[in-house]
């Protein structure tokens, strides 16, 4: 029937229109972050009335069936778990440079061969002042260049737990966020601008989520809301529906951190919060090491003073105090303080049989080689870590890139769409003047 | 199906990442032809690092190994020089000795020459005094104070300590800086007792002035005993002319070992500029060749033919 045929192109205008409008919008967020391409799924409306039978001709035009997202949950969620991995990596590598630079660039190293280099260069005149001045100012400087790279470990240390405490608080914000798409989700309607609206507020607020932490995810099968999980396949929900549950941070006694889901101990395990857990750690491994040598040189020189007398030929004082390299000081008060001699010298001794032995315990100590095994660990360390990170690095962004080609919009695809559609609707006008030429040469007739 | 395989975002996104790769790449060379040193911390290759901490060590205590070489050097040389003069007082004492032991001189004469072998006595108490490049006794061993001293009759006596100390020059080498005085200085006489160059001389002397009943008998007696006493001294001399050497050795070893050291430093950790900058054209031809394709390919649009 002719006015089908109107109805017909009606329904293909407004397909076309609404397909280009669609069209335009993706063009418009080309650029958006967490933005899915959407197409038109169109359908055929076919008119079946009881009445009808299956030979006669029933045809009613387009409609519009819905607005599709063209997301791959799979690869959505494989840009969530690189993604964690890679955030995880990046974290504990610049946590570990951190800890590299704090031991490193204060020169601790430098400082120990100085004191070693001063004893030795004592032997020469073990009663000359500016050389015992020397060895003094060198312990001096050890105590203080061990005491700065104490607190620079520790100032990384407030560093990372600052960090981790700002990510924690990230991490409920996201879950709150989430749990309020959750519900706006469950009352959306299907397939409409509002429920794709939402979905990609849900991708991206999970793809956030997964640069902080791991997570496991499910999504209801009709409404799209998800349920995350923290902490491996037996975790505790952080999301469920419109509750969510609130992560907290302890920090030990030594600066490492836990984290807890609403009571519950939950591991991370990736995500940028794993990567600072893992680097405070080392932290306080290295912290902990730092100390040994500090005590370690503290106690051997002092129980090397004790067994000689100093250039005045009184019984050798302590020339460290402290148990730490944080707390490690030079206590002598002038280089007349050094015993050289053994034991039962006299003033202004030129024995340096003390001083020998004081060197000979400091090399079988050997803080400098302690020194240099601490410096290789945490270097070789970060190496390590930083081929780890610039691996998974490559692997998220291949993910990221997959997802990118599906998901993205491609400017080319858009405008062949925009003539393509355009066409469309032309075409459609030209049925409707189809119909209308038939319809006046029907009425022409006299 | 997408007409090009990837999203215009991702095209921006891969396009800024390689960019920005290519150009930390370019500056990471620039810093070590900047530098001249290929690590600029630890981790860039914790092994070379760990060795070059190793090697500025040895260099470090090396230094400080030349400086007491050189310490040593120079009491050797100045105890050296000590002994010279000592030998020349003692020939002195002899030509003396043998004079006095001429029996046609006269009993004055005898007290000029005593007098003279007392001056010459002065001299050696002070020559055995002489000072070392920190000022302690040259011949003193470890003492705090003067080798020798001088009792209530006016005899030398050695106050110092049996041993001098070793200074390490490095490598598990050391060498002993001088020599106590009775080293070099006492004696066993033609009579078979201790004595010592000194005690001849200031005993000749007091023979001579005093008049003793057989003047020329004496002066033949300390005239073999001057001999052994210069026997005594020119053989300290010469240890110590080996120690001398010894030390230059040790020296010579040490320059090599430098040598070698600062070769292996380069090597690992001095930036090879010839490659460097090789590498460093590479990277900005490279990078300029992708800011051109880039540009090109951005500039492909539909929109254009629309």
């Amino acid at each position: 029937m002719p006015s089908d045929l109107i109805s017909m192109a009606r329904s293909g205008t407004r397909a076309a229109r609404t397909a280009l409008e669609i069209t335009s919008n993706n063009i418009a967020n080309a650029s958006s972050e967490g933005y899915v391409r959407r197409s038109v799924s169109l359908a055929e409306v076919a008119v079946g009335t009881v009445s009808s039978t299956p030979t006669s001709i029933n045809l009613a035009g387009v409609a519009v069936a819905g607005i599709v997202r063209n997301a791959d949950q799979f690869r959505q969620g494989e840009v969530r778990r690189t993604g964690a991995d890679a955030a995880r990596a990046a974290a504990e590598v610049q946590g570990l440079e951190n800890i590299e630079s704090a031991v490193e660039q204060t020169g601790v190293y430098t400082s120990i061969v100085d004191f070693e280099a001063g004893l030795q260069a004592l032997l020469s005149d073990p009663t000359d002042g500016p050389l015992r001045a020397g060895v003094l100012e060198q312990g001096r400087t050890l105590s203080e260049t061990l005491n700065v790279a104490a607190s620079s470990l520790d100032a990384v240390g407030d560093g990372l737990r600052f960090e981790a405490g700002e990510g924690v608080e990230n991490v409920n914000r996201i879950a709150t966020e989430l749990a309020r798409v959750n519900l706006r989700l469950s009352r959306a309607s299907d397939s409409s601008s509002d429920q794709t609206a939402q979905l990609d507020q849900r991708d991206m607020l999970l793809q956030e989520l997964s640069q902080y932490v791991d997570t496991r995810t499910s999504f209801a099968p009709d409404t799209g809301v998800v349920t995350v999980t923290l902490g491996g396949p037996s975790g505790t929900d952080l999301v469920d529906g419109g509750a969510t549950r609130s992560l907290a941070m302890a920090t030990a006694a030594d600066g490492t951190v836990s984290f807890t889901l609403d009571g519950t101990p939950t591991a991370i395990s990736s995500g940028q919060l794993a990567g600072k857990s893992l680097s405070l750690t080392q932290a306080a491994s290295t912290r902990a090491e730092l100390d040994a040598i500090a005590a370690e040189i503290v106690t051997t020189v002092n129980a090397a003073q004790a067994a000689g007398v100093d250039l005045d030929g009184n019984p050798g004082q302590p020339l460290f105090s402290g148990t730490g390299a944080a707390d490690m000081r030079m206590i002598a008060a002038n280089g007349a303080a050094v015993a050289t001699a053994p034991a039962g010298a006299g003033a202004n001794s030129r024995d340096v049989s003390n001083l020998e032995a004081m060197r000979s315990a400091l090399s079988a100590a050997d803080p400098a080689g302690d020194m240099d095994t601490l410096l290789f660990g945490i270097s070789s360390a970060v190496a390590g870590r930083r081929v780890t990170r610039d691996a998974l690095d490559s692997i998220a962004s291949t993910a990221r890139v997959a997802l990118q080609a599906q998901a993205g919009v491609d400017l080319d695809q858009e405008a062949v769409n925009l003539v393509r559609f355009q066409q469309a609707f032309e075409a459609n006008a030209r049925v409707m003047q189809v119909a209308t030429d038939i319809f006046d040469s029907i009425l022409a007739i006299r | 199906m997408p007409i090009v395989s990837t999203s215009t975002s991702a095209f921006y996104e891969r396009a800024r990442a390689d960019m920005k790769d290519l150009r930390s790449q370019a500056e990471t060379l620039q810093a070590q032809l900047g530098s001249g040193e290929k690590l600029t911390r630890s981790s860039d290759d914790p092994v070379a690092a760990s060795r070059l901490r190793a090697l500025g060590r040895l260099e470090k205590l090396s230094e400080i190994d030349a400086a007491n070489a050189s310490r040593a050097n120079a009491d050797l040389t100045l105890a050296d020089a000590a002994m010279s003069d000592m030998a020349d007082a003692i020939i002195r004492a002899q030509e003396l000795a043998a004079q006095a032991a001429n029996d046609t001189i006269t009993d004055s004469q005898r007290t000029a020459i005593g007098q003279e072998l007392e001056q010459i006595f002065g001299n050696l108490v002070g020559l055995s005094n002489a000072r070392d490049s920190n000022g302690h006794a040259l011949f003193g061993g470890e003492s705090a104070g003067d080798a020798y001293g001088l009792d209530a009759g006016g005899n030398a006596v050695y106050v110092g300590t049996p041993n001098t100390s070793n200074l390490p020059l490095g490598e598990g080498q050391s060498v002993t800086r001088s020599m106590p005085g009775p080293q070099f200085l006492s004696f066993t006489d033609t009579s078979g007792n201790p004595s010592d160059t000194m005690a001849t001389i200031k005993a000749l002397a007091v023979a001579l002035q005093s008049g003793t009943p057989d003047p020329t008998g004496a002066a033949r007696e300390a005239l073999g005993n001057l001999q052994t006493g210069l026997d005594t001294l020119t053989t300290g001399q010469t240890v110590i002319g080996t120690r001398l050497a010894w030390i230059e050795l040790t020296d010579n070893r040490r320059i090599d070992l430098q040598e070698l050291r600062q070769t292996e430093e380069s090597n690992i950790g001095a930036t090879d500029i010839a490659t460097t900058i090789a590498t460093l054209q590479e990277t900005l031809t490279v990078l300029e060749a992708s800011q051109a394709s880039f540009t090109k390919l951005a500039g492909l649009t539909l929109f254009d033919k629309l």
